[in-house]
């Protein structure tokens, strides 16, 4: 085994300092060490996105980036949604649309959804489903999904 | 395993001439993937990410397009102000994965991994573009269509890294297209199709065509061009340029599609491809 690498990883605004090993991914770093387990392992391959991460404001792949190199990068979980104890819009509204089914899938659809709001703000229905087709639902709920992150856009009061 | 995140060109080939099993990571799409896999794993990881030379889009005074080879597909894909033909290459990047990939992914990964079911590898042949090397022979670039030399085999060199893709001026009223056909959104092609053209008069000035997903590298075919040129890509042109064209490829059957299966897209989507493009010139 090598030497572990010093690095510090800002999660949520709060700045860690750990020691890693050069395969570790992001992911398992976040769960194992940091104690964040909203981020979930499903595929590991980068398929699922049940880890999706905010790193730098962009919704990445929480698997297939290396906590060596996320070092010094700013990266939002899932816990970093809520703010003061209350939760995000997009969080409220998925909760709301009964969006929720098993749950394995929502920490990513969560952060995604974020993502994609951030960036753009009234999303047509094309363009929420673009933004949340990497990330699957294997009890196949997307209708809630999108009808949620709808309500959650700047146009969505309805 | 050894990580080093240089923040030079130069840097970086020192430490992957030294250690032939040292691998260049950029965005990770496909490596950590690998490695998460136990498919390789190197003895050490060189990061780009760090090296400022390494990205960004810019155009040359000659018309090119030089594109940095740590430039994600996002970075391509919303990229403003590509003419004609190099338009191409961003259809071509909003075809990959998804949001999270694209925003993760680089165009100098992508075809480093010399997967001929991706989507860059068949554009680039199809605009003619370069790739720029580096190694510590110094610099030197290849045609994209000398850079794929087999499945997942591509021309880089021990201790060689990849700098950054260039594209010649866009052909004179030439357009792009890029059809691909997958099982889902956001998958690798089952087979995909990139054509640039350039129509004058009803007829086609100008013709580059290569497939993806239909043999090891990026399928062209100069006779089937030849055939396209100077017809108005009626259905007969296109038929007679499909035959041509499937007996220089050589599909697998995956799960993706079966050989035949991937024969059988060739025509279809060659005929869409051409006709976008042509139709993105309008009437001329």
């Amino acid at each position: 085994m090598s030497e572990a690498i010093p690095i510090s990883l800002t999660v949520n605004g709060r700045t860690h300092r750990l020691f890693v090993q050069p395969w570790h991914t992001l992911l398992q770093v976040l769960r194992e060490q940091i104690s964040l387990t909203g981020s979930k392992r499903g595929c590991n391959q980068g398929v699922c996105g049940a880890c999706s991460v905010m790193i730098d404001g962009a919704v990445m792949r929480g698997c297939l980036t290396l906590a060596a190199d996320a070092a010094g990068r700013e990266i939002v979980t899932v816990e970093g949604l809520a703010v003061g104890g209350a939760l995000s819009p997009v969080q409220q509204a998925l909760l709301d649309h009964g969006a929720v089914q098993c749950g394995f899938c929502m920490p990513g659809m969560a952060v995604a959804a974020t993502a994609l709001l951030a960036d753009n703000p009234s999303p047509s229905d094309a363009e929420i489903r673009d933004g949340l087709s990497g990330n699957l639902c294997r009890c196949s709920g997307y209708v809630k999904v999108v009808e949620a992150v709808r309500s959650a856009s700047a146009g969505g009061a309805s | 395993m050894e990580f080093h995140g240089p923040s030079t060109v130069d840097e970086a080939v020192s430490l992957l001439a030294a250690d032939e099993d040292a691998r260049c990571l950029a965005g990770g799409a496909t490596l950590v993937a690998m490695m998460n896999a136990d498919l390789v794993m190197p003895s050490a990881l060189v990061s780009l990410r760090h090296i400022a030379a390494l990205g960004g889009i810019a155009a040359d005074a000659g018309g090119g397009l030089r594109i940095g080879a740590m430039t994600t597909h996002r970075e391509v894909a919303d990229a403003a102000g590509l003419d004609g033909a190099h338009a191409l290459i961003s259809e071509t990047a909003r075809a990959i994965g998804h949001p999270a990939i694209r925003n993760m992914g680089t165009i100098g990964g992508s075809i480093g991994h010399g997967d001929p079911q991706a989507d860059y590898p068949a554009a680039l042949v199809a605009l003619d573009a370069s790739v720029e090397l580096r190694g510590p022979d110094g610099a030197r670039a290849v045609p994209a269509q000398d850079f794929f030399v087999d499945y997942l085999e591509t021309a880089l060199q021990p201790g060689e890294l990849i700098t950054a893709v260039t594209l010649p001026p866009s052909p004179a009223g030439g357009f792009g297209a890029y059809e691909k056909f997958a099982r889902v959104e956001g998958d690798y092609a089952t087979v995909s199709v990139a054509a640039a053209v350039a129509m004058e008069a009803g007829r086609c000035r100008y013709v580059r065509v290569a497939l993806g997903s239909c043999g090891p590298i990026p399928v062209r075919a100069e006779d089937a061009e030849a055939r396209l040129a100077g017809t108005a890509l009626a259905d007969e042109d296109v038929a007679a340029a499909a035959a041509v064209l499937r007996d220089a490829c050589d599909p697998v059957d995956d799960v993706r599609g079966s050989g035949e299966y991937r024969m059988m897209l060739v025509e279809p989507l060659l005929g869409r491809a051409l006709r976008a493009a042509a139709a993105k010139g309008g009437a001329r």
